[in-house]
């Protein structure tokens, strides 16, 4: 019974506060992106998905809010349009895979270049390392060394340490992310 | 009824829009949450512009493709589509249209019954590069198979376009292709349920799935004749295929294989035939044209065909009728005795209310008819010609001109007919159809000729047409001063120096003139003086002008005269054009320093001129029995058809060997020959020869093309060695530096001629291809370092008589066989033709293997068991060359000839003779 009282709350809730806000996902090829985005929608993890050959889109509901995620491929071809698909989103959700190391200079590269456009100012900036399963990772403190996170100005900055394969962090990231629709 | 307001409303919304509102309307897209329907109706006005030839730039094509991204995934399936069918259009205009690709793929897989998947599918394969390809290949794999013809539709058709841009992946769908091509389904049934939601792909019987993958598994094997084979016997068992326009793809497919391949003729015939009794019309018609169109095609083998269409001759559909006639009417052009058992039906025809019914049936029964039945034909039409329009006339007399060409006997009653048709009432058009008919009978049918000027003189005295008075005035100042009676002519033309306009007067007054330059008579040449005096009384400038011109040319010695008046050699034109426009279109300032080069335009002489002229009547008139083909066909060239060919072609290769330092000294090409290929076409190097032929030089010119997949050709060169090495020594080759697969490299390969310019020297070349090969290093795509030389033997080239012969027009054969003969020398021959099964075959190839020009009508043999062929042509140093043949074809189809060749040089003749035997 109570379970559909709360459906019909959350319903009401949806029909006068629906929010829908927009996110970009972000990060160099296998980050894990796309899979990370399948989870989050409540999909099952695979290991064998594809490069994703441009974006993918997929909506994630929590509670009143509809999170738009776009999820823009990582190769180097379509790093250049990483910024067109930044452009006026609530937030940019950046990923890194938190096991390879020899990646870390690359991807602190590609953000700083993104995050110096001036159209994108002020957009708050979630990172996300992924693959916190893995033995060999790095920890949350060691990746914003490695990105020179402490650098970013004019921005709200957070960093999480998760893992889509396993579910860890998962929740925190929706909640950060829903946190961002009310400004 | 609701619908159709909303229709008519948006149809004056869509006159309105242009490409900047809409553009600055984009904005809509990004809006969040997204209106589906004001974004449908924006998506519809770009389609709409687009569709109408409006182009974005490339930045507001991406811009909007970047907006319009931001709508995938809607719920709202309409727009779904909408978003796919922009994105198709735009995919060619904007850049990073590749983003797009991951979200379309999913909706091409989405559920089964979504509408948008055909779209999403098509739209893909657009945006597709080739080096993704691979990645959607799972996808339209399970697509071609899908159950849903839309889907499956979708997915062959777009398979069809990514062929060229990946040969190799696509080739990989054969096996799901074939069972899209199979498997006849039928979704009607259970679908019929949910077809009133919107969201459902509407019900779809069409077995139209078949086509498209007959289509595309034919583009997939088209180099692989086996399989083609195979597929034709597979599918064209009844109740294989039911898709009509499949049927028709595999009758053409079969006529194809039957062209290519003599030993498939015969299974192919008995498909064709059975097609013949297909249920579908249109797979009758198909069967019935293949069949027809078929090359050198049996008495017996066509009866059948021709039945059918005579069935329906008498169908109550004026389509079918036409369509039937239409056949009829072109195959009458080449076998008329098969067609004339359905005269009776076609007669019945010609009162037809549908014209072009009518018209068609009217020239069919010229055809058909002997050249007995012509009179009687000729008789009927003068009949009701008074009845008909203009341009059912001029359809008329088209037929009767080609009929002119064919039966020069007939030419009296014909000419009788078209000048009394030339009196008739008539606008411009008709009258000059008929006055250019009576100009080929004066060219062609030199008996025809006085009779043909008499009448055109009697039309003159009251034509209303300037243009047709002045064009008729010109001939009659070439012909008339030819005739036996000039003067009869003069009367005429002055009388239009007094009673006409002041633009025919001057044509008259030109016309006057040839008269009397060079006339040896001088009392004609009296009489056109005074008459010529008179006219420097004229109003008008022209008149005046040319009348002084011409007087003081007649005072001159005649031979100067001559060149003025009566050259009637002209430049190529079209090669004149070309290299005038070049001229005036070059960038470089320096090259109007100089002027204009006219010493370098070819020049064509009139009997050159008139040649092509005839052939070009005769075909056009009578369409060539080759219907153009998908796929590679050798296009085998008539003779007359050759001579057409000979001097452009010989222009363009002139334009490139001139490109060619080496070759600048030898001078203009004399002759080049056709293609000839020295390989298969299936083989891993496809190499084909021309042969150039310069005064002292003969040039090779091998086009070699490598298509072994992942390699690369370099240094590639051809050693050709001549039989006769005494005779041509060899002066250079030029090899190709590299050679990527399929595309054509050029190797020169120069001989001198050692004997000098005057000699026709006769050799056989062996040709070995000599390379280097490098295979393609697949990560990089750079070829490797090191390849390994290889050789590789190609078919060898003849150098023969008829290489050094032109094939020429002119216009009295006995008259030069005697002069030849008189003077040259004479070879006689005889032998059977090989390979030759028809008169007709062999008048064709002889003409061809010759390169001579066929005379007084006699490409078109009359007889079907002997036929006299007479043949002229000119060498490349201008002798004149003529050949007389007796033909003979014996019933169990074995062709016999007596050939004599006679040449004003001495040794050509055995040369020409040898170019057969």
């Amino acid at each position: 019974m109570a379970g559909i009282f709360k459906k019909v709350y959350d319903w009401l809730l949806r029909l006068f506060w629906a929010t829908e806000m927009d996110v970009t996902m972000i990060g160099l090829q296998n980050a894990g992106k796309t899979s990370l985005l399948r989870v989050l929608a409540g999909g099952e993890f695979t290991l064998d998905s594809i490069p994703t050959v441009g974006y993918n889109m997929k909506r994630v509901q929590k509670g009143h809010v509809t999170l738009k995620c776009w999820d823009l491929g990582g190769q180097p071809r379509f790093r250049t349009m990483w910024e067109r698909y930044c452009r006026g989103v609530n937030a940019i959700v950046f990923i890194v895979d938190s096991a390879d190391r020899d990646a870390l200079p690359v991807a602190k590269d590609e953000l700083h270049l993104l995050l110096d456009k001036p159209i994108l100012e002020g957009i708050p900036l979630l990172v996300l390392g992924n693959k916190s399963d893995i033995e060999a990772k790095l920890s949350v403190d060691e990746i914003i060394e490695a990105l020179d996170l402490k650098s970013i100005s004019h921005r709200e900055v957070s960093c999480y340490g998760i893992s889509a394969k396993e579910e860890t962090n998962l929740d925190a990231v929706l909640q950060w992310l829903v946190a961002k629709a009310h400004k | 009824m609701n619908y159709n307001k909303k229709d008519e409303d948006a149809d004056t919304a869509l006159m309105r829009i242009d490409r900047t509102t809409v553009f600055q309307q984009a904005r809509l897209f990004n809006s969040s949450p997204i209106q589906p329907k004001a974004c449908r109706i924006l998506l519809t006005r770009i389609v709409f512009l687009l569709y109408k030839g409006e182009m974005f730039p490339t930045r507001e094509a991406t811009d909007l493709f970047f907006g319009i991204s931001k709508l995938f995934q809607n719920k709202d399936a309409s727009l779904r589509q909408m978003v796919h069918l922009t994105i198709k259009e735009l995919a060619s205009s904007a850049e990073d249209i590749i983003m797009v690709t991951s979200t379309i793929m999913k909706d091409t897989s989405g559920g089964t019954d979504a509408i948008f998947r055909p779209n999403a599918i098509r739209a893909l394969c657009r945006i597709i590069d080739a080096s993704t390809v691979q990645s959607i290949e799972r996808v339209m794999k399970t697509a071609i198979v899908d159950k849903n013809p839309s889907v499956s539709s979708a997915a062959l058709v777009s398979s069809y376009h990514l062929l060229p841009i990946a040969r190799d992946v696509v080739k990989r769908w054969q096996s799901e292709t074939q069972e899209a091509a199979t498997s006849t389904k039928s979704s009607g049934g259970f679908s019929l349920g949910f077809s009133a939601s919107s969201n459902q792909v509407t019900v779809n019987n069409s077995t139209m799935t078949q086509y498209h993958a007959i289509g595309l598994l034919y583009q997939m094997r088209m180099h692989d004749r086996m399989a083609l084979q195979k597929m034709v016997q597979q599918f064209g068992v009844a109740g294989a295929i039911k898709n009509p326009a499949a049927t028709v793809l595999l009758v053409r497919l079969a006529a194809q294989l039957a062209e290519q391949d003599p030993n498939l003729r015969k299974p192919m015939m008995t498909l064709l035939d059975g097609w013949l009794r297909h249920k579908s019309e249109m797979v009758n018609f198909e069967a019935a044209k293949a069949i027809c169109d078929m090359r050198d095609v049996s008495d017996d083998e066509v009866t059948q065909a021709i039945h059918t269409l005579q069935l329906f001759l008498t169908s109550p559909r004026a389509v079918t009728k036409f369509a039937a006639i239409r056949i009829l009417h072109n195959f009458a052009s080449f076998k008329p005795q098969a067609v004339h058992p359905c005269n009776p039906d076609i007669e019945l025809l010609i009162s037809n209310t549908n014209r072009s019914i009518a018209t068609f049936a009217i020239t069919t029964l010229l055809k058909t008819g002997n050249e007995a039945s012509v009179d009687r034909l000729m008789k009927t039409i003068s009949g009701f010609m008074a009845d008909i329009t203009d341009e059912f006339k001029i359809t008329i007399v088209e037929a009767i001109r080609t009929l002119c060409l064919k039966f020069p006997s007939k030419q009296a009653g014909m000419l009788a007919f078209l000048s009394g048709i030339l009196r008739d009432e008539g606008g411009y058009e008709f009258k000059r159809s008929v006055v250019e008919s009576m100009f080929d009978l004066i060219k062609f049918v030199p008996d025809s000729k006085e009779d043909a000027l008499a009448h055109l003189c009697e039309f003159i005295e009251d034509c209303e047409f300037t243009k047709l008075a002045v064009r008729i005035l010109h001939l009659l100042g070439i012909e008339g001063p030819k005739t036996s009676q000039p003067t009869k002519y003069i009367r005429y033309i002055y009388n239009r120096v007094v009673l006409e306009n002041a633009i025919v007067r001057a044509a008259a007054v030109t016309a006057l003139a040839k008269f009397g330059v060079g006339q040896k008579d001088p009392e004609v040449k009296r009489s056109v003086t005074v008459l010529l005096t008179r006219c420097l009384d004229d109003v008008d400038d022209e008149v005046r002008d040319r009348a002084a011109l011409n007087l003081r040319l007649m005072g001159e010695p005649d031979e100067l005269a001559d060149r003025f008046i009566k050259n009637e050699s002209s430049f190529a034109l079209p090669y004149f054009e070309h290299q005038l426009a070049l001229y005036v279109s070059a960038s470089e300032k320096s090259i109007f320093d100089t002027p204009f080069d006219l010493a370098a335009i070819p020049v064509v002489t009139k009997e050159q001129a008139d040649a092509e002229d005839r052939t070009k009547k005769l075909t056009t008139v009578t369409p060539t029995v080759k219907a153009p083909k998908a796929g590679p066909t050798k296009s085998m060239q008539s003779g007359a058809e050759a001579v057409a060919s000979a001097s452009a072609a010989a222009q363009k290769y002139q334009q490139e060997l001139l490109k060619i330092p080496e070759m600048q000294a030898y001078g203009s090409v004399l002759k080049s020959s056709p293609v000839f290929d020295l390989t298969e076409s299936e083989t891993e190097y496809v190499v084909s020869v021309v042969k150039h032929i310069f005064k002292e030089h003969i040039v090779l010119q091998y086009e070699v093309k490598n298509t072994i997949p992942d390699t690369v050709l370099e240094n590639v060169s051809i050693i050709a060695t001549p039989s006769d090495e005494e005779e041509l020594e060899e002066d250079f080759i030029i090899p190709a530096a590299k050679l990527v697969i399929d595309e054509p490299g050029t190797i020169y390969v120069s001989f001198k001629k050692v004997n000098g310019e005057g000699s026709f020297s006769a050799s056989t070349f062996t040709n070995i291809l000599k390379f280097t090969t490098k295979e393609i290093d697949p990560t990089t795509g750079e070829p490797e370092d090191t390849g390994y030389d290889d050789e590789y033997e190609v078919e060898s080239v003849e150098l023969t008589g008829s290489d050094y012969v032109i094939p020429a027009f002119a216009g009295n054969f006995n008259h030069i066989w005697e002069q030849v003969g008189a003077s040259g020398d004479e070879e006689v021959e005889t032998l059977q033709l090989s390979g030759v099964k028809t008169i007709v075959d062999a008048t064709e190839q002889l003409a061809k293997t010759l390169s001579l020009q066929p005379l007084d009508g006699t490409d078109v043999p009359v007889n079907t068991t002997t036929h006299t062929l007479k043949l002229f042509g000119k060498t490349i140093t201008g002798g004149r060359v003529v050949a007389n043949i007796r033909l003979a074809c014996s019933p169990k189809g074995v062709v016999t000839s007596k050939i004599v060749v006679r040449s004003e040089e001495e040794g050509v003749a055995a040369l020409v003779i040898a170019s057969v035997s």
